[in-house]
Parts: C-alpha cells; sequence; structure tokens
C-alpha cells in the first residue's frame, strides 16, 4: 500500500516556505516558488474534495493582488518618482494630512503596492497547498487528546472548511440548474446561504458521530496503525526549516518533496463520488 | 437492556412536542423498529438512546432513560460508546478517517484500547461484515451499500450491546439493502445484539422487527408487535395494503407468509384472461441521446448509450449506486460536459442553454432539493421564483399549496420535513414550467403520504405532454409512477421497455406486491383490486 505523509509534515513545510517568501521579499522568488508547488500539488495530492482548495486559494491570491493595487492606488501616502497618471483628489480635513484619497501615482508606489499583493497571496498559496497535500481527517487524528478541551468546536471548525470547497461545485451546479448564472454580489449571496448551512450541517454530524465514538473521552489515545516519521517527513521540514535562513532553499524544499515524496494518488483512488 | 421510562422532549425553538410521556422497555436481542413520517422525531428517539440527545442538540429532555442501569443523564456519549454504537442517517458524514481499516480502528484508538486488541477486533469485523476485501479501500470510493457496513463495523468493534441505525437503507438499492438488513438480522440472531433501527421504507424491514415503535407526531406513540402496530396504521407497506384490500383475516408480514395467505385467490385468479400490455403510442421525441460515452479519470460512467424519449413519458432510471444513473441525468441536464456523443433536448444542446430559457426547457431537482434553496423564508424562497420567472406575484406559493396544502409561509426551508422540502423545490422548478423535468434519486427519507403526493404531482404534471426522468431506488414508486423503466448497469442501458415488462423480469427489482401475486403480471395493490373486479 502506498504511504502518506504525516500531514503535520506538509503543513511545517509549506509555513516555513511561506515565511522563508515573506522573509526575501522578492517577487521573482514568490513567482518561481508558488509555481514549483503547484506542480508538487498536482502531481502528489490526492484525488480527495479538499485537493481542489489549492486551486481555490490561487483565485483568491489573484483577488488579492487586485484588491491591493487598487487600493494601493485610491489611499495612501504620496510616494515620490516617477510619475504615471493622475487621478482626482478628493480632499480630506486638516487633521488626516498624511493620508489622501486619488492624486498622482507614481510607477514606486504601484509596484510597491503590487509587491505586497503578491506577498499575501502567495502566503495564501501556500496554505492552500498545504490544505491540498495533507488530508484535513488525518490531521485531525494527529490532534492531541488535550484539545478535545475545546471540545466540539475544533472538530467543526477544522472539517468546515475543507468541506466548504467540496460542497460549493454540487451547489453551484444546482444553482445553474435553477437559472442561475452565479456572478456578482446577488449570485453569491444565493451561493453562500445553502453554502454554509450544508457545511455546517455535516460538520454537526461528523461531530455527533465522534462523540458518539468516545472522542475525547479517555485523556490517552492509542494507534492503530501510527503515523510514523520517517526519512520523507524530515527530509522536506528539515530542507524547508533551513529556507527560513537562506530563503533560496525554498526552492530546494520544493524539489525535495517532489523527488522524494512518493506519489499519493493512489491512496485515495478515483473519487467517483466529488468529481 | 433499555428503559424509558416517562420521557418527554421538546425543542426549545419549537412548539412541537416531540415525545410525551413515553415509556418502554427493550430487553436484549430484540430487534425494534421505530417508524413514523418524515420529521416526526424518530432521529431524536433514536439519538436519545445515547444521550446524543440532548447533550450533543439540546431541548428539553424529562424522565428518565437508563441504558444497561446507566443513565444517559449523567454519562455523556462518548461514555456509552462501549454499549450503544450509533450509525447516523448519512454514514459518509460521520467518516472520520479515509481508509476503511483506519476508520475501524478509530473508536478503539479514541478509548485507548491496545495495539494487540485492535487488530483482532479489527479482522473480526472485516469478517463478520465481509469488507475483508476492501480494507485498504479509500472510504469515498465504496458503494453506498459498502459504506453502510463500514459504518455499521466501525460501531461494531467497541463491542457494544446495542446497535442503533437511523434510516440505514433509504440511499441504497434493493440489492444493497437486503446484504446491510440481512447483515443486521444476523448481528441480532448470532450475537444478540439489541437494534433499534429507523426506516421509512417499512416493506424492506417489517418482516424482521420484533415490535415496533409508531410516533404519530403529536407527542403521542403506538408500541406493539408489528401486526398490532401495522393493522391499524396509518403509514403502511404495499404488502399490509394488500392484505386490506383483500380483507384478509390476518396480517402477514413476509412475501412467504403473504403468499400462503393468498394461495386460494391466486388460483381463482390464474385463469383469468389478461390482455396483453399494449405498447404505448409513440409520441413526438424530446430527449435525443446519441451514442454518449462519459468517464471520470479512466473509469468509465456511461458507455456509448443511445436513448429516445417522447414528449408525455414518465421514464424511470434504476440501477445501483454507481452505475451511472446521476452522470447520465446531468448529462441530459447540460451540467456535465459528456466526453463523447451527443445530446438534444427539445432540439437544443442543453449545456448551451442559460438563465430563463434553461428553465423554461429543462427542470432538474438534485438529490438534496436544499441545493436549491436560499431564501430565508418559503414565500421568500417563491417570491424570488416568480421573479426570476416573470409570472404574477404568489403563483408559486399557489403551486406549492396544491402540492402540500398548509404550510406556513413563514418558516424557514430548513425547517420543513423532508417531503416539504422537495414540494418546495418543485414548485420552484416547476413554476417556470419546463417541458422536461429530471428528479434525481428524490425519494430518499420521504414517507408513503409524500410519496404518494409526489406521484400524483408528476402524473398531472406528464399528463400535460411534459416529460418526466426519474432516478430511483424505490421499486414501489416507479410500479405506481413510470410508464417505462430504463435499467443501467456499470454505464450501459441492460433493460429499455415498459415498467411492467422490466420490473418482472429481474427478482430482486420485482415490487413487493408482483413477488406476492407472481406470475400475474400485477405491480400494485390498484392492479390487483381492478383485476378482481373485472372478474366479479
Amino acid at each position: 500500500m502506498n504511504r502518506v505523509l504525516h500531514p503535520l509534515a506538509w503543513w511545517i513545510w509549506a509555513g516555513s516556505i511561506a515565511i522563508a517568501i515573506a522573509k526575501a521579499s522578492s517577487i521573482l522568488l514568490a513567482f518561481i516558488t508558488v509555481g514549483a508547488v503547484a506542480i508538487v500539488v498536482i502531481r502528489k495530492s490526492e484525488n480527495a474534495p479538499w485537493s481542489k482548495s489549492f486551486q481555490w486559494s490561487l483565485k483568491i491570491g489573484i483577488w488579492i493582488i487586485a484588491i491591493r493595487t487598487i487600493t494601493g492606488i485610491l489611499i495612501g501616502v504620496p510616494t515620490a518618482g516617477t510619475k504615471l497618471f493622475t487621478i482626482p483628489q478628493i480632499p480630506l480635513p486638516t487633521w488626516m494630512a498624511g493620508i489622501r484619497i486619488g492624486g498622482m501615482v507614481t510607477s514606486e508606489r504601484l509596484i510597491s503596492t503590487g509587491h505586497d499583493g503578491v506577498m499575501i497571496a502567495a502566503i495564501v498559496a501556500l496554505l492552500g497547498a498545504a490544505a491540498s497535500l495533507a488530508s484535513p481527517h488525518r490531521l485531525l487524528r494527529s490532534l492531541p487528546v488535550m484539545v478535545y478541551e475545546f471540545g466540539v468546536a475544533v472538530v467543526i471548525a477544522t472539517s468546515v472548511l475543507p468541506q466548504l470547497v467540496a460542497s460549493l461545485a454540487r451547489i453551484r451546479q444546482a444553482q445553474r440548474l435553477r437559472g442561475q448564472d452565479i456572478r456578482g454580489l446577488r449570485g453569491w449571496r444565493r451561493l453562500a446561504l445553502p453554502l454554509l448551512e450544508d457545511a455546517l450541517a455535516r460538520s454537526l454530524d461528523l461531530a455527533a458521530a465522534m462523540d458518539s465514538r468516545g472522542y475525547g473521552f479517555s485523556r490517552k489515545r492509542s494507534r492503530y496503525r501510527p503515523n510514523t516519521w520517517r526519512f520523507s517527513e524530515y527530509l522536506i521540514c528539515v530542507t524547508a526549516l533551513a529556507s527560513l535562513q537562506w530563503p533560496v532553499l525554498a526552492l530546494v524544499a520544493v524539489a525535495a518533496a517532489l523527488i522524494a515524496v512518493p506519489s499519493q494518488k493512489n491512496v485515495a483512488e478515483l473519487n467517483l463520488v466529488y468529481s | 437492556m433499555i428503559v424509558f421510562s416517562n420521557v418527554s422532549l421538546i425543542y426549545p425553538t419549537s412548539t412541537k412536542t416531540i415525545l410525551e410521556d413515553l415509556s418502554f422497555k427493550v430487553s436484549e436481542g430484540e430487534l425494534v423498529l421505530v417508524m413514523g413520517s418524515t420529521g416526526s422525531g424518530k432521529s431524536s428517539l433514536l439519538r436519545l438512546v445515547n444521550g446524543l440527545v440532548p447533550h450533543h442538540t439540546g431541548g428539553i429532555l424529562a424522565g428518565d432513560i437508563s441504558v444497561n442501569g446507566i443513565s444517559t443523564r449523567e454519562v455523556k456519549p462518548g461514555g456509552l460508546a462501549h454499549l450503544v454504537g450509533i450509525v447516523g442517517q448519512n454514514p459518509l458524514n460521520g467518516f472520520v478517517t479515509d481508509i476503511v481499516e483506519e476508520e475501524l480502528a478509530f473508536g478503539m484508538e479514541t478509548v485507548n484500547l491496545p495495539q494487540d486488541v485492535m487488530r483482532k477486533r479489527v479482522e473480526e469485523v472485516l469478517d463478520l461484515l465481509s469488507l475483508a476485501h476492501l480494507r485498504n479501500r479509500s472510504i469515498a470510493t465504496l458503494s453506498g451499500g459498502e459504506q453502510q457496513r463500514v459504518a455499521i463495523g466501525s460501531a461494531l468493534v467497541m463491542h457494544p450491546k446495542i446497535l442503533v441505525l437511523d434510516e440505514p437503507t433509504s440511499a441504497l438499492d434493493p440489492i444493497a439493502a437486503e446484504e446491510v438488513l440481512s447483515i443486521v438480522q444476523r448481528l441480532v440472531h448470532d450475537l444478540g445484539l439489541t437494534v433499534i433501527i429507523s426506516e421509512h421504507k417499512l416493506e424492506r424491514v417489517i418482516q424482521f422487527a420484533d415490535r415496533i415503535i409508531h410516533i404519530k407526531g403529536d407527542g403521542s406513540t403506538v408500541i406493539g408487535t408489528p401486526q398490532e402496530v401495522l393493522k391499524a396504521s396509518d403509514i403502511a407497506p404495499p404488502i399490509i395494503e394488500l392484505a386490506r384490500a383483500l380483507n384478509l383475516p390476518d396480517i402477514s408480514l413476509s412475501v412467504r407468509d403473504m403468499r400462503r395467505a393468498t394461495e386460494r385467490l391466486r388460483t381463482e385468479l390464474n385463469d383469468i384472461e389478461i390482455p396483453p400490455h399494449p405498447a404505448p403510442p409513440m409520441t413526438t421525441e424530446v430527449v435525443c441521446v446519441e451514442k454518449v460515452s462519459h468517464s471520470y479519470g479512466v473509469a468509465p460512467a456511461i458507455n456509448n448509450i443511445s436513448l429516445s424519449i417522447g414528449a408525455g413519458e414518465i421514464v424511470a432510471i434504476m440501477g445501483r449506486n454507481g452505475a451511472g444513473k446521476s452522470s447520465l441525468l446531468r448529462g441530459i441536464a447540460g451540467v456535465l460536459n459528456i466526453n463523447r456523443g451527443k445530446i438534444s433536448v427539445c432540439g437544443v444542446d442543453p449545456a448551451t442553454l442559460h438563465g430563463a430559457e434553461r428553465t423554461r426547457t429543462i427542470g432538474f431537482i438534485p438529490q438534496e432539493p436544499s441545493d436549491l434553496l436560499y431564501g430565508q423564508s418559503v414565500i421568500a424562497e417563491c417570491r424570488a421564483a416568480d421573479k426570476d420567472n416573470k409570472i404574477e406575484t404568489g403563483d408559486t406559493f399557489a403551486l406549492l399549496e396544491e402540492l402540500v396544502p398548509g404550510i406556513s409561509p413563514n418558516t424557514h426551508p430548513r425547517d420543513l420535513s423532508e417531503g416539504q422540502r422537495l414540494a418546495l423545490a418543485l414548485s420552484v422548478v416547476l413554476s417556470a414550467k419546463p417541458k422536461v423535468l429530471i428528479l434525481d434519486e428524490p425519494t430518499r427519507g420521504l414517507d408513503y403520504a409524500a410519496k404518494n403526493s409526489l406521484n400524483a404531482t408528476l402524473r398531472n404534471y406528464a399528463r400535460k405532454g411534459c416529460t418526466v426522468m426519474i432516478a430511483t431506488h424505490d421499486v414501489e414508486l416507479v410500479a405506481e409512477l413510470a410508464s417505462r423503466t430504463i435499467f443501467v448497469a456499470d454505464g450501459d442501458i441492460v433493460a429499455d421497455g415498459s415498467t411492467i415488462d422490466v420490473l418482472l423480469s429481474s427478482p430482486a427489482f420485482a415490487p413487493q406486491v408482483a413477488k406476492i401475486m407472481s406470475p400475474a403480471p400485477w405491480l400494485t395493490v390498484k392492479d390487483v383490486v381492478a383485476a378482481i373486479y373485472a372478474t366479479r
């Protein structure tokens, strides 16, 4: 049977790379790394409902870049530099000196706001990659029992997001069948309500099932098939942690994941239910 | 084993009493069936047994419930995990892990059993439920019946004394349902397990039940042997309806007993000349499927299917879970982009339809009717449909009133019962007057009354010259409703013909009445009564 990596290893790997990118603050490195991570996700993630999380995080990332750039142009501190164009400026009271709405747009200002947007989007994309690569269910099982003090809330919180992604496609399809093309704010409102209800209902079901199977009842837990840390886990974590010091190593960490991790595709075989 | 003493239950958000002053005892090795119409509180009663109600859901509980001498008031559900195994209505929502073997072990891990004990019990359960060949499979790839067995298995590894099953066969095809129920039956007989089961499709379970608890919906309950309860109940499967229609003195619960009871009648009826079934007249073609194939990844879902359906036809599509029913219907509805072949509905490619043009051509009810709904109240939902379809304000609600009278317009759609929600989704879809109506397994969780009203609605609708396609596991509904039945297996059409021919040719899919009256070709109680009247 194919082995699946410890979910925590994936999260450490993705988290470290995200920090490394933010630390290096280089757009080039951010783009190359996210591109390489995308290859890892395509090659290594299971064919499971939550594997689409990465795609969604990319979409969210594009929105972040767009919003950040637009607000950066409209609102902000005046930056000196080459003038690109000027938009009408809205006069503000004197006590708000230092902030302005509209006005001259310089290429420096455009680059710096775009740069910030890319950084945030890259971090979001890496978190999405971790969510795609590590099964949320398996991660949940690796949590220490102490967490149960937060009780059922943790179960619901950790499982709601992947389930949202899984339900989204189904409900969007149903709404399309009702003649609704999901566009604009009104469309999203029509989508969001059934989506949240569905995800919440599923998560409550899961929490009830775990509750009745004794989850959190005993302080100690035994392991049927221990989730062991082996060479692959150590390799990707060590290389990723090293990139915290030398950000360029982030690429090595991604390459390590690409080479050392066995394909997890066959683990969840073909997922007909959600595809 | 289980003692309910003077139990009453209400939920603070609703004014309805779920249970009132219910007292009963269940002894070891009993199989108790809980029946009632949708939303009457069957699930609540089941969840009371291990304390999920009220510990998990809230609600005000009076009286006391004790399980093996432990009061559920004092212990949380987790503390009863070794005594009560519970399988929810939708087992897929309750799975914690991804792999069959790990899922079985999960409960034992949480109560900290040593590894060697776990290994042994997992092997035992794998054998007991014939799951050994699936041990390393991902749960999401299993069929519905297999998933249900895994869910039962993961409860059994805890060696419980009581097994609680909430509608275990509602989503299953007849064969998978039989598979699950025969395993339950074996557990009761071989291990002396106490089982409490709720089910809408009574015809599947009454023959196994020792006692029935009938929840009336107004708080009152009736408890007794199946014969006592069913004789007077307003909810009855076809076998009971038949016994009533034939004025038999005793009620039989199984096909075998019923055949014995009707032996004389059947020989009398044997001599009747049965007119040959008239072939349905060919009408104008509405749906045309030409050499369509589709696959997900490498697994084929539909294999080179060709099909033609005319106006006014009611077509049932049957087959095992995963046979390709949903893929075919979604292809016809135009939401699934098929790999190869051509589909046209009313002369157009359904995938190109948008907005109002789509709703006027195709209406689709998905497996979860609530996916279609987003309003905050029934009336808001209906108004939105009026506006979308540009019809008179109030028309959609009037349609709903026709389907199920008496729904309060200010109710939130989520608070409706399963049948009412389906009716709401149906009226929203039908208000656009589509030419083709497609339903994907709509009868999950519907009681007999809701099914009858669905039946009448669809027949009326087809009489106006519209086409209805319905995918379902419910043979009794198909027998009542459909004029034509298509049987799909492994992506191929294996049978396509008039309902009577298709259903009678396969013993597993034959309705109860047909099994009792075999070899006479009658599918429903109505058919039998009509035949008897014709002879007298």
